[in-house]
């Protein structure tokens, strides 16, 4: 697998504040990869880094191709319009005037409205088409849909699937945990400028502190008790509720009981933790 | 070269659609070639003799010390410029084209007051026409650079304002185009050889070319444009 960015030992400082500790991560080429953080992590800087809109002070970062940038604060003169805005950008990157990214992202009936008449959507769909100008191989996307209604998120989110199926290798900053976990295909968690985790959002959610969720509604209720793989903890709308470290274990257990008390299931639901409580969990810990 | 014109001609646009700019630009120095221009020429029929001059002198100082650094405090001191420089559009591409844009602005303004102005006031044509132009157009580019400079410097628009209306109003009052400066204590005649106005204004009124009126506007022109090239290199460096 070839390797779209990689980052070794990346340091970066403030002056006597260290922002990024010594962080080592790569994303896979036609991948999305998410970085998440907490607040001042050190997300934007590092992304800053790896873009070439900072110095840093120690580490080796490499880019396997052409990048396109959509920064999570970007803004452009009040005046100008879509259209010159968009030729602009064509120009000076010395690109064919491709009007076919204005229709895909649903630009080109307003391509005559003036930058600051323009939406919040409508700006991050600008902002994102004139990172595609250049058709970048890798797109780095900083909270790319911070302050969306749903019917923008789920445009964007579908613009950036495509990306992905187009072979586009593409890095997304963001604390929306729901993006993340729709979007990603791997993920590094950022917490005081360390990496805290590395992996896939299953990895994730599979793995440390939080226990899932079981749920049993049978025709006899049973007992409150706690079990060898799972801890009761209610009757929550008729579903006798445990919860558990081992989903499989627990639910075997909980079946074999079922049937030596001759008791019928109805239903069973099982939670796993959601990549949000994950998320607070590393996030808190040790604090 | 392509890339480069068509920043020039979107910028132009730009300032035109910028009611502020736009407003600096033609706007005021027009209404107020319009109102002083009947006053001035009625109360002393010799003001018609460099009428067009000082109202020139007005519009010009106006336009490039209030309206020319207004969209690049906006360009520089904004995210506009990170989306710039990810954009692969070069940092210095904007106070390039503001510069050509206003000087463009500016010409246009002028050339609307040298048209009408012997029309509606029978205000003096400059006898050497040539040389007029040449000194107008000495007087725009220094003019646009000291603006270019005010607005690569101040950080904030309230400051702008401020420091703008400093070299703004100083201008008008100490340079010749609103009354001789021979009513003016020394001190205040002196001091107002620091504006290019005042040179400006000499160098526009005479028939025959003065060099002692050209080159203080040159050394301007020199020193204001290495200031705003260094701060257009500090910025990019930020």
């Amino acid at each position: 697998m070839n390797v779209g960015v990689s980052v070794k030992n990346l340091v970066k400082k403030y002056g006597d504040n260290l922002v990024v500790r010594n962080i080592s991560f790569s994303a896979i080429q036609g991948e999305i990869f998410g970085l998440l953080g907490a607040n001042g992590a050190g997300k934007t800087t590092t992304l800053e880094c790896i873009e070439g809109l900072r110095n840093y002070n120690s580490g080796e970062i490499k880019v396997n191709g052409k990048i396109g940038v959509q920064l999570q604060s970007s803004s452009l003169p009040s005046h100008i319009t879509v259209q010159e805005a968009f030729l602009l950008f064509c120009k000076w990157n010395k690109v064919d005037e491709n009007h076919q990214l204005l229709d895909s992202f649903g630009l080109s009936e307003i391509k005559n409205n003036q930058y600051k008449a323009l939406s919040t959507g409508q700006k991050r769909r600008l902002h994102l088409a004139l990172a595609l100008i250049n058709n970048a191989d890798i797109l780095f996307l900083d909270e790319p849909t911070a302050g969306l209604d749903v019917e923008g998120r789920v445009f964007l989110h579908k613009e950036i699937r495509k990306l992905k199926e187009a072979g586009k290798t593409i890095i997304i900053a963001s604390h929306d945990m729901a993006e993340i976990e729709n979007l990603c295909d791997n993920i590094a968690i950022l917490k005081g400028g360390k990496i805290v985790f590395n992996g896939t959002p299953t990895e994730l959610t599979s793995s440390y502190l939080s226990k899932s969720k079981i749920q049993i509604k049978s025709k006899i209720q049973i007992e409150k008790q706690d079990f060898v793989f799972s801890t009761y903890v209610g009757v929550q709308k008729e579903f006798f509720t445990v919860i558990t470290d081992s989903i499989s274990d627990a639910l075997l257990e909980l079946l074999q009981y079922a049937k030596e008390n001759n008791n019928e299931i109805i239903d069973i639901k099982i939670e796993r933790a959601s990549l949000e409580q994950r998320f607070i969990e590393i996030a808190t810990e040790g604090n | 070269m392509n890339e480069f014109l068509y920043g020039v001609g979107v910028q132009w646009k730009i300032d035109l659609r910028n009611r502020g700019v736009f407003i600096t630009y033609y706007i005021v120095p027009l209404l107020f070639f319009g109102f002083m221009g009947g006053i001035f020429s009625s109360i002393n029929p010799m003001a018609k003799n460099t009428l067009i001059q000082s109202m020139t002198i007005f519009g010009i100082t106006m336009g490039s010390f209030l309206g020319t650094p207004a969209p690049l405090v906006e360009l520089y001191r904004s995210d506009i410029i990170k989306a710039y420089k990810v954009g692969g559009i070069p940092l210095w591409m904007a106070a390039v084209n503001n510069y050509i844009s206003a000087t463009i602005h500016l010409f246009i303004t002028s050339t609307i007051m040298l048209i009408i102005a012997p029309i509606a006031f029978k205000a003096k044509i400059p006898e050497n026409i040539g040389l007029y132009f040449l000194s107008l157009a000495l007087f725009i580019v220094v003019s646009v650079s000291i603006g270019t400079t005010l607005g690569l410097l101040i950080k904030n628009t309230s400051r702008l304002t401020m420091f703008s209306q400093l070299l703004f109003l100083p201008s008008l009052m100490l340079s010749g185009i609103m009354f001789s400066t021979d009513l003016l204590p020394t001190f205040l005649e002196n001091s107002g050889k620091i504006f290019p106005a005042t040179w400006g204004f000499k160098l526009m009124s005479s028939s025959i070319f003065d060099f002692s009126y050209f080159w203080p506007l040159i050394i301007m022109l020199c020193i204001s444009t290495a200031l705003w090239i260094f701060l257009l290199s500090k910025v990019g460096k930020e």
